[in-house]
C-alpha cells in the first residue's frame, strides 16, 4: 500500500496529520493513540483498475471507511457530444466504457432510434446482439485477467488476454478496429458483416467453451483463489438496491434482474437463455456468476447465428440511413463505384442528400428518452434530450461503474486492507466509464 | 543522472557512451501508467500474442522509482496532470516518456475543457505513438524507435532533457 | 457471509410491467399537483421541489409502485432567452420548435425503477439556474450521493441536506460548472477556425470561464 506523503487525504477536523517518509514509522506508532490511520491509495496504483484513488481509514489493518475519489479520467464526453451530430455521437460514446464499446454504441443508437421512431432491420439487430454478447465475454475475460493479476495469478492474466485477442480479431474483421469501433450507427450498422462472419463466430464458439472450462479447472478449486475471494466484499440485495448497484453484483446477491429479460431490446426476447444468479453475495459468487454469464452469452450467440436473417443492415429512409451499403472500390479503399456514379452522375438530389447527411447530419424530433441496456457491469442507461436539431441537446450516461463504485465503501468495511484490492476487482469498475 | 554527469564529455568516452546506451536501451523498465483505452492495449502488448518480453521489457514496475520509461497510455485530464508530473518527478534519471495514442499526444478528438491538450504540456515527451488506440504492434514499434533514439544519444543530450 | 444470503425483500421479477396509466393514476391520487406527461412510451412526472422528497419516498415505500432503485439522476440546463430551432424540411421535415423562457431553469431528472414490478418512470423537477437549490434525496436513496455530487459539479445545483456536497469529477479548485450551456466547451482553438493559431503552451488558459 503506497503512502504518498504529499497527497492530502480527506481528514476530519480533529484528525492528526502525519507525514511519513522513509523509515520513521516509529513516530507514527507513538503519535497515533487509538491505532487509527488514514492511508491514501492511488490514483496511480497497480491494483486500482486505472486511475481510481481511495482514501482508507484503517483501524490497525481493518478498513473502517473507504472513500473513493474519482474524476482523474474525466473527459467531458457528454459535453463534447453536444457540439457534434447524432452520428458522430457514436464515436464519442464508444470511448466511454472502453471494455464494452459496443454496449455504449447500441444504447446510444437505441435512444436515437426511439426518438426517431424507426425500427432497425432484423439483420442489424441480430448482428448487434451477437457482437454485444461477444463483447460481454471479452469484458469478463479482462475482468478475470486483471482480477487474477491483482491477486498475483499471472497465469490468469495471460490466459484472459490470450482468449480476448481472438474475440478482438472478430471485431477487427467486422469494424476495422480492435476497440472503440463506432460500428453500430443510428439506424443500423456501419456496414454489413463480412462473408466469413458466421465462420469466424463458429470458430470462437468452438474455442471459448474449452477455455472457459480451463479457467474453472484452474480457479474453482484453487485454495488461494478460494481463500482470497470467499466471504470478501459482501453485498446483500437490500444494500445493493439502496446503492443502486445492478449487474453481476446484484445477481450475485440473488436478484435475477437483467434488462435483457426485464425490458428486452434488439430482439432479446426471441432467444432462450437463463439469468444466472448466485446466493453467496461475495466476491467468489461474482466470479462464478461471470463465468456462467459467459456461457449464457454463448447460448445467445448460438441461437442468433442459427437464425441470422438476411436483408439490409440499415433503415431504408435515405434521410437517416448513413450510406452503408457500399463495397470497396477497385483500389481497395474508398466508396462503391456504383454509388459514386449514382450521386455524381445521375441524381443531383442524391448528391445534395449525401452532402447534407455527411456534413450536417439528420435532425431528431424533440423529446427526452431514457434507454437502458444490460452491459457487463449493469444497467447502462442513456438519458438523451433532443430539441429537434441535428445535435443532441444533452446526453447523460448512467454508467454502472460510476454507480456501483459507491458500494465499495460498504463492501470494504470490516475487511482487511489487503482485501480492498479484491473488493475493487470484484466491482469491476472501468474508470473510463466512471469518469466519462 | 548517474556517474557520467561527473565526467567531462570527450572522445575517449564515446565507447563508454555506446556501452551505457546499449545497456539502457535494451532493458527499459516501463512504469505502469495506464489511464484509459490505451492502457488495455498496453496490457495486451505484455500479453501472450504480442509478448513485450521479447524485447526485454516485460517488467512493468508499479513504483516510479524503479522505472525509466513512462508510457502515458490514454487521455490526461486536468485533474490527473499534477499527479502525472509528480510521478514523472519521482522517476530516477535517465528517464524517457512515450506518449501513447492521440489523446495523450494532442488531446485528440476530445478538444474540451476537461483534458490537457497534449501531455507535452506537462512532461517532456521523447516519442509519440499515434492511433486511437494504437495497436500493440504500433506501441512496440514506438518503443523500438525510442530504443534507437536512446542508443544514439550522447551524455550531454541526456543531461539536457532530464 | 451467510446473513447476506437471503434477500429480505421480494425481488422476484414480474414479466408484465405495470401499465403507465396505472402508475400515473396511483401517483396523482396521492399528489394531485403533479403534472403527468407521456411521450415515447415513457412516463414523466413534473413535480415542485417542495414535494420532491415526499413523492420519492412515497414511490419507494408504496407497495404497488415499489421503486426500490433510483436508476439515474441527471441534469439538463435550459438557459433563459429565445431559442428557435428552424424547420429543416430538406432533410427530415420536422416542425419548427420555439423554446422561450424568461427564467433559466436547471431540470433535474430522476429515473425510478421497480425491480419487483418491472416498470420505471421519470420524475422531473426544475430549479432557477441563477440560484439552483433542491432538497437532497440521499435520505431516500443512498445511491443519490454520487449522482447529486455530479449534478452539483456540472450544474451547480445545491442539494440541501447532502452529507458531502463537493466536486466529484472536476478538480476541487475548478471555477464554473462545465455542463451548463453558458460554459464554453473549452479546449484549444483549432487553427482553421477564425484564423486563430494555437498559442504556445505557457500562454494557454485552459480554465478560461465566461462568468
Amino acid at each position: 500500500m503506497a503512502i504518498d506523503p504529499g497527497t492530502e487525504a480527506q481528514l476530519s477536523d480533529d484528525a492528526l496529520e502525519l507525514f511519513v517518509e522513509g523509515a520513521d514509522w516509529e513516530s507514527v506508532v507513538d503519535a497515533v493513540e487509538d491505532d487509527r490511520i488514514t492511508v491514501n491509495m492511488g490514483p496511480q496504483h497497480p491494483s486500482t483498475h486505472g486511475v481510481l484513488r481511495m482514501v482508507l481509514d484503517l483501524d490497525g489493518e481493518t478498513v473502517t471507511r473507504l472513500t473513493p475519489i474519482i474524476g482523474y479520467l474525466h473527459t467531458g464526453i457528454e459535453k463534447n457530444a453536444e457540439v457534434r451530430t447524432w452520428v458522430q455521437g457514436t464515436t464519442f460514446f464508444t470511448r466511454m466504457d472502453y471494455l464494452a464499446p459496443l454496449f455504449n454504441e447500441t444504447a446510444f443508437c437505441l435512444g436515437v432510434e426511439k426518438l426517431l421512431d424507426i425500427e432497425v432491420p432484423e439483420r442489424a439487430q441480430a448482428v448487434r446482439v451477437i457482437l454485444m454478447e461477444f463483447n460481454r465475454i471479452a469484458s469478463h475475460l479482462v475482468w478475470l485477467a486483471t482480477g487474477g493479476m491483482e491477486l498475483g495469478s499471472t497465469t490468469m492474466m495471460v490466459f484472459g488476454f490470450r482468449e480476448r485477442e481472438h474475440v478482438l480479431d472478430l471485431f477487427e474483421s467486422q469494424s476495422g478496429l480492435r476497440m472503440n469501433h463506432a460500428y453500430i450507427r443510428p439506424g443500423g450498422l456501419a456496414q454489413d458483416v463480412t462473408e466469413d462472419f458466421v465462420e469466424r463466430c463458429e470458430a470462437l464458439l468452438e474455442l471459448l467453451p474449452r477455455k472457459i472450462a480451463d479457467y474453472e479447472d484452474l480457479l474453482k478449486r484453487n485454495p488461494i483463489w478460494n481463500d482470497r475471494l470467499r466471504g470478501i466484499g459482501p453485498l446483500d440485495a437490500d444494500t445493493a438496491t439502496r446503492y443502486g448497484v445492478t449487474g453481476p453484483l446484484l445477481r450475485a446477491a440473488g436478484v435475477p434482474f437483467d434488462l435483457r429479460k426485464a425490458q428486452p431490446y434488439s430482439g432479446y426476447e426471441q432467444y432462450d437463455f437463463d439469468v444466472p444468479t448466485e446466493t453467496g453475495a461475495d466476491s467468489y459468487a461474482r466470479f462464478l456468476l461471470r463465468i456462467e454469464e459467459m456461457r449464457q452469452s454463448m447460448r445467445i450467440i448460438r441461437q442468433a447465428l442459427d437464425t441470422l436473417p438476411g436483408g439490409p443492415v440499415m433503415v431504408a429512409d435515405k434521410h437517416i440511413a448513413w450510406p452503408s451499403q457500399q463495397s470497396l472500390g477497385v483500389d481497395g479503399i474508398g466508396n462503391d463505384p456504383e454509388y459514386i456514379r449514382h450521386i455524381m452522375g445521375e441524381s443531383m438530389e442524391a448528391l445534395i442528400n449525401h452532402f447534407k447527411l455527411t456534413t450536417q447530419g439528420f435532425t431528431v424530433p424533440a423529446g427526452q428518452v431514457y434507454v437502458p441496456v444490460e452491459s457487463p457491469r449493469g444497467e447502462l442507461g442513456y438519458a438523451i434530450t433532443s430539441t429537434g436539431t441535428n445535435k443532441p441537446y444533452r446526453v447523460h450516461v448512467r454508467e454502472p461503474s460510476f454507480v456501483n463504485l459507491q458500494a465499495a465503501d460498504v463492501m470494504a468495511r470490516g475487511q482487511m486492507i489487503a482485501d480492498v484490492v479484491v473488493v475493487v476487482a470484484s466491482l469491476d469498475p472501468v474508470m473510463g466509464g466512471v469518469d466519462r | 543522472m548517474g556517474l557520467e554527469s561527473k565526467l567531462p564529455n570527450g572522445i575517449l568516452l564515446t565507447n563508454v557512451e555506446r556501452f551505457v546506451n546499449y545497456s539502457r536501451s535494451t532493458s527499459l523498465w516501463p512504469a505502469t501508467f495506464g489511464l484509459a483505452c490505451c492502457a488495455i492495449e498496453m496490457m495486451t502488448s505484455g500479453g501472450p500474442r504480442h509478448d513485450m518480453a521479447r524485447f526485454g521489457m516485460e517488467v512493468f514496475r508499479a513504483s516510479p522509482r524503479q522505472a525509466d520509461l513512462m508510457i502515458v497510455a490514454g487521455r490526461v485530464s486536468n485533474k490527473m496532470a499534477p499527479v502525472l508530473r509528480r510521478i514523472y518527478d519521482q522517476m530516477s534519471d535517465p528517464k524517457w516518456v512515450l506518449s501513447m495514442g492521440v489523446c495523450a499526444t494532442s488531446g485528440g478528438m476530445f478538444n474540451n475543457y476537461a483534458l490537457v491538450q497534449g501531455v507535452d504540456h506537462v512532461v517532456p515527451v521523447d516519442m509519440y505513438v499515434p492511433g486511437c488506440p494504437p495497436r500493440p504492434e504500433m506501441l512496440l514499434d514506438g518503443i523500438l524507435k525510442l530504443r534507437e533514439k536512446i542508443s544514439e544519444e550522447t551524455f550531454a543530450e541526456q543531461g539536457a532533457h532530464a | 457471509m451467510s446473513e447476506f444470503a437471503v434477500p429480505t425483500r421480494t425481488h422476484g421479477l414480474a414479466r408484465v410491467a405495470l401499465p403507465l396509466e396505472a402508475i400515473a393514476a396511483r401517483v396523482t391520487a396521492h399528489f394531485p399537483q403533479v403534472e403527468t406527461l407521456q411521450a415515447y412510451g415513457e412516463l414523466t412526472f413534473h413535480v415542485a421541489p417542495e414535494e420532491l422528497v415526499a413523492l420519492l419516498t412515497f414511490c419507494r415505500d408504496d407497495e404497488e409502485l415499489d421503486t426500490a432503485l433510483l436508476s439515474d439522476l441527471s441534469g439538463v440546463h435550459w438557459p433563459a432567452g429565445d431559442h428557435v430551432i428552424e424547420r429543416q424540411a430538406s432533410t427530415t421535415g420536422w416542425p419548427e420548435y420555439r423554446i422561450s423562457r424568461e427564467q433559466g431553469v436547471i431540470e433535474v431528472l430522476y429515473i425510478l425503477r421497480s425491480l419487483s414490478r418491472n416498470h420505471w418512470f421519470r420524475v422531473s423537477v426544475g430549479t432557477p439556474d441563477d440560484a439552483p437549490k433542491l432538497p437532497s434525496v440521499t435520505g431516500v436513496f443512498a445511491t443519490a450521493n454520487f449522482h447529486e455530487r455530479e449534478v452539483f459539479d456540472f450544474f451547480g445545483v445545491e442539494f440541501e441536506g447532502h452529507p458531502n456536497l463537493t466536486r466529484i469529477l472536476m478538480p476541487d479548485d475548478w471555477i464554473g460548472h462545465p455542463h451548463r450551456k453558458d460554459y464554453p466547451l473549452g479546449g484549444v482553438d483549432i487553427p482553421y477556425k477564425n484564423d486563430k493559431f494555437i498559442p504556445p503552451p505557457d500562454e494557454r488558459d485552459l480554465r478560461e470561464v465566461i462568468d
